[in-house]
């Protein structure tokens, strides 16, 4: 099973972001989060600030993915399209609320809350398929239609 | 060490989990996406290698250092609804603008502004809950935090290992089938090695 080097370039990666993962809970104690990085800016630092952690390090992905871009030609700035933005906006509230709702619930329980066994990231790993599962079936409907 | 020093390394992580992740273009919404339409599999190929490694490295580092180790990830709450209804949410805010956490971050690393406007929209949702609903929910939480191993009553080293090699299978089993389904799109279409296989970025990922 030959693997070329452009399917594996992406696994690499991949396996980077999941090493880098680990080397920064083995050196500083801390996983990446993602949804709950975000309540610093509603005013709510967390216990011993960490989620004003976080949000650093999720700072510092933006910074990352830029000179990933760049250094990639895939960097091009792109305006915000008017008839995108209520649902990018209906989007990102429902994504506000699903967070907060539970901890854990949003992409760190499929990077570091399911490989720590942890129960809830099953059981909103499952939520996250059934909700977009039925925005899914909706938005093909409206397409089909 | 000093927190203005831990929150500078952590910028330095940050950076890092940003290249790798922009250069691997990866996001969760995309990945439910291309398993409800049935194809591609490409998220689903980095989630299995994300899941092996990460689960393994998270396993050892309890025999180096005590102190770390397997530990729960937010919270069980309401016996599981309120982790299935967010998990709903989150799954159709992502689905609706195209991003999640990761894709959002990725996404304005890489330009687009549209989710600049996505990632403060989450400000009006985390308020609702945390001004609105936490105070007429809280009684309902009854929190816990439990591991599947201990669900189980399995010592984790098994039941991380066994999920570790499943997910390695998997991640076999997509490559074949992506690489079978490559071979045979290139021998019945245009011939070409690249023919029709859609955006850059899903060719370089195969």
């Amino acid at each position: 099973m030959p693997i070329s080097s452009r399917q594996a370039r992406p696994l690499l990666f991949a396996a980077g972001f999941a090493l880098l993962n680990v080397a920064m809970y083995f050196a500083l104690g801390k996983f990446w989060i993602g949804g709950s990085s975000f309540l610093p800016m509603i005013g709510e630092l967390g216990p011993e600030k960490k989620f004003l952690f976080a949000f650093i390090v999720n700072m510092g992905v933006i910074a990352g993915a830029f000179l990933g871009a760049t250094s990639s030609r895939e960097f091009r700035l792109r305006w915000p399209r008017p008839a995108l933005l209520p649902k990018a906006i209906l989007g990102g509230v429902l994504i506000g609320v699903g967070v907060t709702l539970a901890p854990g619930t949003c992409t760190t329980a499929f990077v570091t809350g399911l490989p720590m066994l942890s129960v809830s990231s099953f059981l909103s790993a499952a939520g996250i398929f059934i909700g977009g599962f039925i925005v899914f079936q909706f938005t093909m409907r409206r397409v089909a239609r | 060490m000093s927190f203005e020093v831990l929150l500078a390394l952590g910028f330095a992580f940050g950076i890092g989990f940003g290249y790798f992740v922009q250069r691997a273009g990866f996001c969760i919404a995309v990945g439910l996406a291309e398993i409800y339409m049935g194809h591609g599999k490409r998220i689903a190929k980095l989630l299995a290698l994300i899941f092996a490694i990460t689960s393994v490295g998270f396993l050892l580092s309890g025999h180096f250092n005590p102190s770390l180790g397997l530990k729960p990830i937010g919270q069980i709450r309401g016996f599981g609804f309120y982790n299935l209804a967010a998990g709903m949410l989150f799954g159709a805010g992502i689905l609706l603008n195209g991003g999640c956490i990761l894709g959002t971050l990725r996404q304005i690393g890489e330009g687009n502004l549209t989710f600049v406007v996505v990632l403060l929209s989450f400000i009006p949702g985390m308020a609702i809950v945390v001004h609105v609903l936490d105070p007429l929910l809280v009684h309902g939480y009854h929190v816990q935090k439990p591991l599947l191993s201990g669900l189980l009553g399995a010592p984790a080293s098994y039941v991380t290992l066994a999920l570790a090699i499943a997910a390695t299978a998997w991640l076999v089993r997509l490559h074949r089938r992506s690489t079978k389904g490559r071979r045979g799109a290139s021998l019945s279409d245009t011939g070409t090695m690249d023919g029709g296989e859609g955006t850059s970025r899903e060719r370089r990922a195969g």
